[in-house]
């Protein structure tokens, strides 16, 4: 069975492409790369010491730890950059992301207190920002990653600018 | 005095004459000192002790007749419009109030007025000193009365600030809680931590291994239910006791026109005072033992109170209570009624639960016990049987009730939110609070039709779920609720 589409249009404008990159790298080294570095280990190990343990030990890690992970390195950029978006409407600014779990924000301009831009040392590397709208509550923050540069900062820009227009009650 | 007024309501009435009794009740302490030489002394009462009973006699009686007198000339009466109170031993005095200008009626007693069922009931104006105190009313009297002058004050006078206070039987909620097994753990783990911190295996005291020998060697069909119930026994008691501690003299008011206030404890007493400006809500909580016993809690949703462990503890406004009395409190702290019929989810949602509650819990367990089974023990084949059996009906029984509690609804400036099986929560938050909207779906959700939608307030838990709404649907609710919000990216 197939259910209804949620009743929102995606946001208009995609992250920058370079995101997919950085995705990637993210995953190699912060979760593909352990992975299989232990799978490696592992079986190295076993092979070293307990060969008979090999013939389930082999498909045993090839199903945890190695598919998964290489799933995960190939598979999650690609899936996020379909999803991750972001616009600033006339009231209200709008944000999707997620990869598995897909998470679409939106918070009200009126509400927005600050907004911060990240450029992590990987990030950097790429030439991306991450651009974060807080406001009163933890649970109202908006974050837009893998901008470009000029955009984060166009953004940044035009939520502050909004934000002085529209009367603000950020509370 | 015009016509409009009700015969018997003009008529003078009389305070309740059990408060002589308590008048005389400062003479427990010298009698019972008294008693106590008396018995020192072997029974036989000296002449110093006849002198100080003769005195103590002298002035019982001398209290008792000023107070008959006193007694017999306090009349009150609610008339058309005030309340009058006519007193005064040597001198009389008539004092009257209008009642459109009482602002709030207070009923309090102290633990001898407690014993003999009276009431002090005080009525305010909300200015200074100005009120008006009535000694001593039989409890049913006293909220008669109470009830008469509030509603008498008319639509002018502010709502009774008293909200709710405690109540002893409100001690039979207690079993229904966490603590029956959970403090019997907590205090299990601290004996345990303070022997062993003195270095003290418990496992080898004599009779501690003994006691466990013992058991181990007894008919267990028998001694592991009976210990289960002493457990349970144990953790009742202990979990009265603990209410009573934290919630006796419970007292929720406001304390003036812009906050509200908490008052508990029995040795320690925890105020909390929470500002009307920042309260965004209430959240009427039915944990599932409770909920059966026709219990609630009742938490604010507020901001300021502390980080979210603080907020937790604090924002509690009512302890485990009759349903009633929770529902009550609802409305008079935010105006929040009666959750009435909540639109309802869509019926996939149950399915989600039922699969969700197999998947998570009863295949992990069942597939553990086969595999076991099949490989050692027959008989546990047998168990992973029963569990698959059993496992089903209950999370069958839990998922419909789950389902069953989902629903959500726009009531005029409020949002009602309710979710939950095991806590099943029931949140008013003020619309104009939700500072921003999220919609969160998976693959298997999608599938399904359904995305949960996630209020961010700043106050309580900051987020707030209605699970499971159907995904067409959720952002027109959302809209709804904070109109201009999500218009422009509504799909078309």
């Amino acid at each position: 069975m197939t259910g209804q589409q949620i009743g929102l249009r995606p946001p208009r404008h995609r992250v920058d492409p370079r995101a997919r990159r950085w995705w990637a790298a993210q995953a190699w080294l912060a979760v593909s790369g352990p992975a299989l570095l232990s799978a490696a280990v592992l079986l190295a190990l076993s092979a070293l010491f307990f060969p008979g343990a090999l013939p389930w030990l082999a498909p045993l890690t090839a199903v945890v730890l190695v598919l998964p992970a290489l799933g995960y390195a190939l598979a999650m950029p690609a899936l996020r950059y379909r999803v991750h978006a972001w616009e600033v409407g006339e009231a209200a600014v709008y944000a999707a992301s997620g990869w598995f779990r897909h998470k679409r924000r939106i918070a009200p301009l009126s509400r927005v207190q600050t907004v911060d831009t990240v450029r992590g040392p990987l990030q950097r590397r790429y030439g991306l920002a991450t651009v974060t709208v807080t406001t009163a509550s933890t649970a109202g923050d908006v974050k837009i990653a893998g901008l470009s540069d000029a955009d984060a900062a166009l953004l940044a820009e035009r939520i502050g600018d909004a934000a002085r227009r529209i009367p603000g009650d950020a509370e | 005095m015009n016509g409009i007024s009700e015969p018997s309501g003009a008529r003078w009435r009389a305070t309740d004459p059990r408060t002589l009794v308590a008048h005389c009740a400062w003479m427990g302490a010298p009698l019972g000192s008294l008693a106590l030489t008396a018995a020192a002394a072997g029974g036989r009462p000296d002449a110093r002790a006849w002198i100080t009973l003769g005195v103590l006699a002298a002035v019982c009686a001398g209290i008792t007749g000023a107070g008959l007198v006193t007694w017999r000339r306090t009349r009150y009466r609610v008339t058309a419009d005030s309340l009058e109170l006519r007193s005064g031993l040597f001198t009389r005095r008539v004092r009257a109030i209008p009642l459109h200008r009482i602002r709030n009626v207070d009923l309090t007693a102290g633990p001898v007025q407690r014993l003999l069922g009276l009431t002090v009931l005080r009525a305010g104006t909300g200015g200074g000193g100005a009120g008006l105190k009535l000694e001593a009313l039989s409890r049913p009297a006293a909220e008669r009365l109470r009830a008469e002058l509030l509603a008498r004050a008319g639509s002018a006078g502010a709502p009774d600030p008293v909200l709710s206070v405690g109540d002893p039987r409100w001690l039979r909620y207690a079993p229904l809680t966490f603590w029956v097994f959970g403090g019997v753990f907590a205090a299990a783990g601290a004996v345990w931590r303070v022997l062993d911190g003195m270095g003290v295996k418990p496992w080898k005291i004599g009779f501690v291994r003994r006691a466990a020998e013992d058991f181990g060697n007894s008919a267990l069909w028998l001694t592991i239910p009976l210990a289960l119930l002493a457990i349970t026994a144990l953790g009742a008691a202990g979990a009265v006791v603990l209410y009573a501690e934290n919630w006796a003299r419970f007292r929720l008011e406001w304390a003036d026109a812009a906050t509200l206030r908490v008052r508990h404890g029995l040795f320690t007493t925890r105020a909390v005072s929470i500002e009307r400006a920042r309260l965004r809500g209430v959240a009427l909580r039915e944990p599932l033992l409770l909920r059966a016993g026709g219990g609630a809690t009742v938490r604010a949703v507020a901001g300021g109170l502390g980080n979210r462990e603080e907020n937790r503890k604090r924002s509690v406004i009512l302890p485990p209570a009759p349903r009633a009395e929770a529902l009550r409190v609802c409305e008079g702290v935010f105006g929040a009624g009666r959750a009435g019929a909540l639109l309802p989810h869509p019926r996939v949602a149950l399915r989600r639960r039922v699969v969700r509650g197999l998947v998570w819990c009863v295949l992990p367990v069942g597939a553990a016990l086969a595999v076991t089974g099949a490989l050692f023990a027959p008989v546990l084949l047998g168990c992973a049987a029963a569990w698959a059996v059993a496992g089903t009906a209950a999370v069958g029984a839990l998922a419909r009730d789950a389902y069953r509690s989902l629903g959500h609804a726009v009531r005029g400036r409020h949002l009602v939110l309710r979710s939950g099986t095991f806590t099943r929560e029931t949140v008013t938050l003020d619309r104009s609070a939700v500072l921003a909207w999220t919609f969160t779906d998976t693959p298997f959700s999608r599938r399904a039709g359904v995305v949960t939608a996630t209020a961010a307030v700043a106050a309580g838990e900051e987020a707030y779920r209605v699970r499971d709404m159907a995904a067409a649907e959720a952002p027109r609710f959302a809209e709804a609720v904070t109109p201009g919000v999500l218009a422009e990216f509504l799909a078309v």
